[in-house]
């Protein structure tokens, strides 16, 4: 069970309390009317799946009840960080930042 | 009986003997006994029959990673365990065992004939034989393979036993209890660190249990442990957990250890949990799972009392018993020649120790001799004899370049075996932590880690006590350390240490034909060096495919003592280097773990949540049979005097359109929808227009999804401007109010609204039936319930039976009818003084099968039920709820993609039956042309299908593709018993002008 | 005035003895869940008649009535029964936008009460019981039931479960305690 970092209650809690919430930064259009077919199917059903580190959402849902998102590597399923919803995707740095703070050691040998 | 006792030695508590059953034969044994050191005990080494040979089999090891002493268990009151490893397993007064794969008895078993049949039942054995005919796989070969090959049975009764599950945070948790996790849980708990500290034994000791002789900082061994063990009770902070098993690492240091907590009592007490799994969130781990011996392979290596030299150590030192009268020790590793040491001490005469190294330590030489030990070096074991139990060895010599020399047979009782030590990564790889090769050692050691973790002791190669009490001191100060405890690791003086040199074996050389040799590798699949051998020449080079062509390493034991020499094999055949060969992954659970440890207390009732209505009390007193509907269980039907559902349902039907039924509608979610903003969100979310519906009025609501398919759908009345109660379907309250919120929260974090669960805030009672209004009417205040003032759709707050409610006159049944909220715990109290009042209209309580029904007379949908989420408002036939004015809603956009708009979607049509009492199943496929060949084109399925009582006969709902310009049209449904015909109607089989509505 | 139907009627799990575990049902009390933007938590505050804590599992209490905070504007507000329209009355005055809505019967209360309170909760509750603050609370599970857990004191928690999941949660501490009573 994974330890997830809710940005609204600032505090590691255990994974049973979130459901996950697919890929983050794909806002539903303003206008769909306005949306081509093929652009409304993109919005609706292409994900980035990428091998690696992941945008995603995820609700804290037996929680404080927020949507938020979170960096993942789909990979070693390690968070890199979470952050409120609405706020922009962070940068390489940003990630490269809040991962090193919550990374593990090696085995000592 | 033999008596393999030995007076003075061991550690288990001779003033309390127990007695035990083996295969029916009373033994007994003593307290602090496992049942093989106790079989031991009694000259027992026979103790069952391989896996596919069908092999006399004895004892291999002392713990847990024994292959080969699998009994069953009988702990009394249906409580069965089949393949219990007896090295484990702690006996008590009472207990019965029994061996297992043969019959009609261990020492005459009819399988054994697979035994003389080896060449047949090589490695890819049933791959080559069994491929055809195909029908026979089912039916002839796998139900003989199974029957002939295998362990223990499944008991078939219930499991009586319960579990229990914990969760524990700590700051250090250790794994193993010998000298390096002892150490490292000392240092720790010195610190002040919250520690836990799990052991799989009944005795915290890990190895220092067979080393009484051994000397600690000046204490002998025991006297120290017992000093540890009091030093690590008095410490508040630090948790002990002997007879816990940690069986599987997890990410971010989540550690799951199965606790046995009553399979050693004879009493257990009323209610007690058999296991319990603990679920630990440790900010450092330290493992400490110490070494496991390694077999070596030779032709005979797993005849009864061919076991390992370090297991025979521990039956001497911990349980007191000599493993035979007459052994012979066979070892390319020095610490082996400490047990020929401890038992010549004793008074077994060894017979000789052979060696196939071309060199020893001269100490340990030395130490032979002056036992008057015959020395056998550069020797090797060629075969062994002995039916049931080994009788003799051969031996030979092993000259320059490998020449093997010519044979010599000793007689001994016991051989007892070495090849060395395989540190226990298991858990360590669990964390998919590297590994590394390490050469000298001829080992794998753990290489980088992923979680906060450090190994210790012999589990990372330091063998030797020194080496594990010092490194374990060191693992858990510094564990401590990153945990935020400061704390100096002490040196540690040890005498009387064991010597660790040695080297690992290939297969020993012979001088007989390798290709007949029955050496064994995996002594549980039976799997011998020649099968691995052949599996390379057959093409695999991958360890992982070798595995799995010859299960070697597959077994229960997951290959604790066969792995490494299974390499080895491989690597020699291979020609290739063992690292480059690659080891197979480790997998939880370490050790076999029961079902029951992973259910925890979700047995029984608390299997699942059952949730119940404030009604369901009354509902179980008169009779109802219930149903599940997602968590909910529910009434379905009432039946009275003998009825089956049929008669129960019609009767059930037939009150409600002639006069009076009642039915709980609590579990109907219900989200109450509150602020300024609450009609635009409203607007988004639903198909539906909200904006110009007035407080006090309901509509039917319905909610897709952005895909444009039918989501949900429910009543929704408006109690105040800013104020909506929404229905939703049972099973979809929680999806429901998921998707609002994701909604609300992230794509219109701006609009002031907020949505709250009141499903459980009220009960919902349902009056149905020409006479629902005359009965409410003298119970409620403060609503004028005419059908002008509050007609059909309309709804109000008042009082009702003395009780707030939110009263909705609604009807899913066609009749006219009122859904009566009241607050939860007036639920009961209400319907009762409603069914007491009813009874003059004959009132009539329903299920869900009734309600079911009633609304299909009607053509009233189910979401779930005749949609699939592949349904369009359009496909359903409920275009009309749509708002045709609204910009944008939830799913719109989508309601004109072109794959929406086709003319051959399936929708939703009425069926009736040619024969009108066939009622079609739910879920039949329907066909255009009945005499088409197979595979039929099918055009669509039946959605919904019953007897209908009003009519008196059969009606259906269906989806079919164009099935509304089929109107008329006869369709064929291929059921079990034959083609069904029937037309395709319109949806509404009952009072299709709605009159009674308005009743 | 109609007989109230409880899930737990008077129920109690007397433990051992009662200082290491005591579990029993705990009385009505009205409840409301307030969802009201964070920034205007002073004057809902004033409308409770006690001030609303302003970190998401933080409590307050004053005279009976109790307010905590489940989520960025989300409160749960608790007070006797006979205080229930008061209350309504109150914020129904209140200008700022705000949701208030009666849930005094959606749920039920269950006091768990002993030195072994924790040790029982761990048998279900998978974040870290034993570190939680007095005085505060969360919403989390409880084996398979969502809760909200408050710590009242060092050894006295209260759980508030919906009353159709109260059955599940009850039947799962009348085991532990059974486990807590035969000290295994």
């Amino acid at each position: 069970m994974l330890l997830i970092r809710c940005p609204y209650c600032e505090a590691e809690r255990p994974e049973v309390e979130f459901t996950y919430a697919g890929e983050a930064h794909i806002a539903r259009p303003a206008d769909p009317s306005a949306l081509s077919d093929d652009e409304w199917r993109d919005f609706l059903f292409i994900r980035t799946n990428p091998r690696g580190r992941h945008f995603e959402r995820w609700r804290h849902m037996h929680g404080c009840g927020r949507f938020f998102n979170a960096v993942r590597d789909t990979v070693t399923d390690k968070f890199a960080m979470t952050y409120k919803a609405g706020e922009p995707r962070p940068s390489d740095e940003e990630i490269a930042l809040a991962g090193s703070a919550t990374s593990v050691g090696e085995a000592r040998p | 009986m033999s008596n393999f006792r030995i007076a003075g030695k061991g550690r288990v508590n001779r003033s309390r003997q127990v007695r035990f059953t083996f295969d029916g034969v009373d033994y007994t044994g003593y307290e602090g006994d496992t049942l093989a050191s106790a079989l031991l005990a009694n000259g027992v080494h026979l103790v069952g029959r391989s896996f596919k040979y069908h092999r006399p089999r004895g004892i291999l090891s002392a713990g847990s990673e024994e292959p080969n002493a699998l009994v069953g268990t009988d702990r009394g009151n249906g409580r069965f365990e089949p393949n219990t490893r007896a090295t484990v397993l702690e006996v008590f007064e009472g207990l019965k065992t029994e061996s297992q794969n043969r019959w009609p008895s261990l020492t005459r078993d009819i399988g054994a004939v697979n035994d003389a049949l080896y060449m047949l039942f090589s490695a890819g054995f049933y791959y080559k034989t069994f491929m055809w005919p195909k029908s026979f796989w089912d039916k002839v070969y796998e139900p003989v393979i199974r029957n002939a090959a295998g362990l223990g049975k499944a008991p078939t009764a219930p499991d009586p036993d319960v579990y229990a599950s914990r969760f524990a945070h700590c700051d250090v948790l250790v794994v193993g209890g010998g000298a390096a996790g002892l150490a490292a849980a000392l240092e720790a708990g010195r610190s002040g660190a919250s520690v836990i500290l799990c052991d799989e034994q009944s005795e915290i000791g890990g190895s220092l249990l067979s080393e009484p002789a051994a000397e600690i900082n000046g204490q002998l061994a025991w006297d120290w442990l017992e000093d540890a063990n009091a030093a690590l009770a008095g410490m508040p902070n630090v948790t002990v957990l002997p007879r816990t098993t940690a069986i599987g690492y997890y990410h971010q240091n989540f550690i799951g250890l199965c606790q046995r907590l009553t399979d050693h009592l004879r009493i257990v007490p009323e209610g007690a949990p058999r296991e319990r799994m603990w679920k630990v969130r440790a900010k450092q781990v330290v493992l400490a799972q110490g070494a496991i011996e390694k077999p070596l392979v030779f032709a005979g290596n797993d005849r009864p009392g061919v076991m390992l030299a370090g297991a025979a150590r521990t039956y001497l030192n911990r349980y007191g018993v000599k493993v035979g009268n007459r052994v012979v020790v066979v070892t390319s590793h020095d610490s082996a020649w400490h047990a020929a040491f401890d038992l010549a001490k004793a008074g077994v005469e060894v017979a000789a120790i052979v060696d196939v190294r071309g060199t020893v330590p001269t100490q340990l030489a030395a130490a032979a001799d002056a036992l008057r030990i015959r020395t056998l070096i550069g020797w090797t074991v060629t075969g062994t004899r002995g039916r049931l139990r080994v009788s003799s060895v051969r031996v030979n010599p092993v000259g320059a370049g490998g020449k093997v020399g010519s044979a010599e047979t000793i007689a001994c009782d016991a051989l007892l075996m070495s090849g060395g030590w395989t540190p226990s990564i298991h858990l360590f790889s669990h964390t998919q932590g590297s590994l590394t090769w390490n050469e000298d050692g001829q080992m794998f050691l753990p290489g980088r880690g992923k979680e906060d973790c450090c190994l210790a002791g012999a589990g990372k190669g330091r063998f030797g006590l020194k080496a594990a009490f010092e490194d374990g001191a060191a693992a858990g100060a510094a564990a401590a350390a990153d945990a935020g405890f400061g704390v100096e690791p002490p040196a540690y003086h040890v005498e009387g240490e064991l010597s660790f040199t040695g080297v690992t074996g290939r297969e020993l050389p012979t001088d007989r034909d390798l290709g007949h040799a029955k050496a064994f590798v995996d002594f549980q699949n039976d799997v011998m060096a020649k099968d691995i051998r052949l599996a390379v020449r057959e093409g695999f080079k991958s360890i992982e495919h070798i595995k799995r062509y010859t299960t070697t390493g597959m077994a229960t034991d997951q290959g604790k003592t066969s792995n490494i020499n299974g390499l080895a094999v491989a690597s020699d055949a291979l020609k290739r280097p063992i690292p480059a060969v690659g080891l197979t992954t480790f997998r939880p659970p370490y050790t076999p773990t029961s079902f029951g440890t992973f259910a925890g207390y979700n047995k029984g009732a608390l299997f699942e949540v059952t949730r119940k209505t404030p009604i369901d009390g009354w509902a179980e007193e008169n009779g109802a049979v219930f149903e599940p509907v997602s968590l909910w269980r529910r009434a379905r039907y009432f039946p009275q005097g003998g009825e089956d559902m049929h008669a129960a349902v019609a009767r059930e039907c037939k009150a409600v359109r002639s006069s009076l039924g009642i039915f709980d509608a609590s579990t109907l979610g219900k989200i109450e929808i509150v602020g300024p903003d609450a009609a635009e969100f409203m607007n988004r979310m639903y198909t539906n227009a909200w904006t110009k519906l007035a407080p006090g009025r309901c509509r039917y609501g319905l909610l897709l999804g952005e895909d444009g398919f039918i989501r949900d759908d429910g009543v929704i009345g408006r109690l105040a401007h800013d104020r909506f109660h929404v229905t939703t379907t049972t099973g979809g309250a929680a999806r429901v109010l998921n998707m609002m919120e994701d909604y609300l929260q992230t794509e219109w974090p701006d609009l002031k609204v907020w949505l709250t669960s009141t499903t459980e805030q009220w009960s919902v009672i349902a009056l149905n039936g020409p006479n629902a209004r005359k009965l409410i009417e003298p119970f409620v205040e403060g609503i004028d319930l005419s059908d002008g003032a509050f007609p059909h759709m309309a709804m109000a707050t008042g009082k009702i039976c003395g009780v707030p409610t939110r009263l909705f006159r609604v009807s899913f049944t066609g009749e006219l009818g009122f859904e009566i909220n009241v607050p939860a715990r007036y639920g009961r109290a209400v319907w009762e003084k409603l069914f007491e009042a009813g009874q003059r209209f004959g009132i009539t309580p329903y299920g869900t099968e009734t309600m079911h029904v009633l609304r299909a007379e009607k053509g009233y949908i189910i979401v779930g039920q005749d949609t699939d989420g592949t349904l369009t408002p359009d496909d359903a036939g409920l275009s009309w709820a749509i708002g045709k004015t609204k910009p944008d809603f939830v799913g719109k956009r989508s309601l004109s993609r072109p794959d929406m708009l086709a003319a051959d979607r399936k929708q939703l049509v009425g069926l009736l039956t040619a024969d009108p009492k066939t009622v079609l199943e739910e879920g039949a496929q329907i066909v255009l042309d009945p005499n088409q060949p197979v595979p039929m084109e099918m055009v669509g399925h039946v959605t919904s299908s019953y007897w209908s009582a009003e009519l008196g006969r059969s009606i259906a709902l269906a989806a079919i593709q164009g099935g509304r310009s089929l109107q008329g049209r006869t369709v064929h449904v291929p059921m079990p018993d034959k083609v069904h015909s029937a037309t395709i109607t319109g949806m509404v089989f009952v009072d299709p002008e709605n009159t009674r509505l308005s009743a | 005035m109609l007989l109230a139907n409880h899930p737990l009627p008077g129920k109690t799990i007397p433990g051992d003895t009662a200082s290491r575990l005591s579990i029993r049902a705990a009385e009505d009390t009205a409840r409301f869940s307030l969802r009201i933007d964070p920034a205007a938590v002073q004057a809902a505050g004033t409308a409770f008649g006690t001030p609303l804590p302003t970190r998401i599992g933080g409590m307050t209490a004053t005279g009976g009535r109790s307010a905590l905070q489940l989520g960025p504007d989300e409160w749960m507000l608790t007070a006797p029964v006979a205080e229930s329209d008061g209350i309504a009355d109150a914020f129904a005055a209140l200008q700022e936008p705000h949701s208030l809505v009666d849930v005094g019967h959606r749920e039920v209360g269950i006091l768990v009460e002993g030195e072994a309170a924790a040790l029982a909760l761990r048998s279900a509750i998978a974040f870290d019981v034993e570190a939680m603050a007095v005085g505060s609370g969360c919403r989390t599970l409880f084996d398979k039931a969502q809760i909200v857990l408050v710590r009242e004191d060092e050894n006295r928690f209260r759980i508030v479960v919906w009353r159709s999941f109260a059955d599940h949660v009850w039947g799962l501490l009348q085991a532990v305690s059974r486990e807590i009573a035969l000290g295994i």
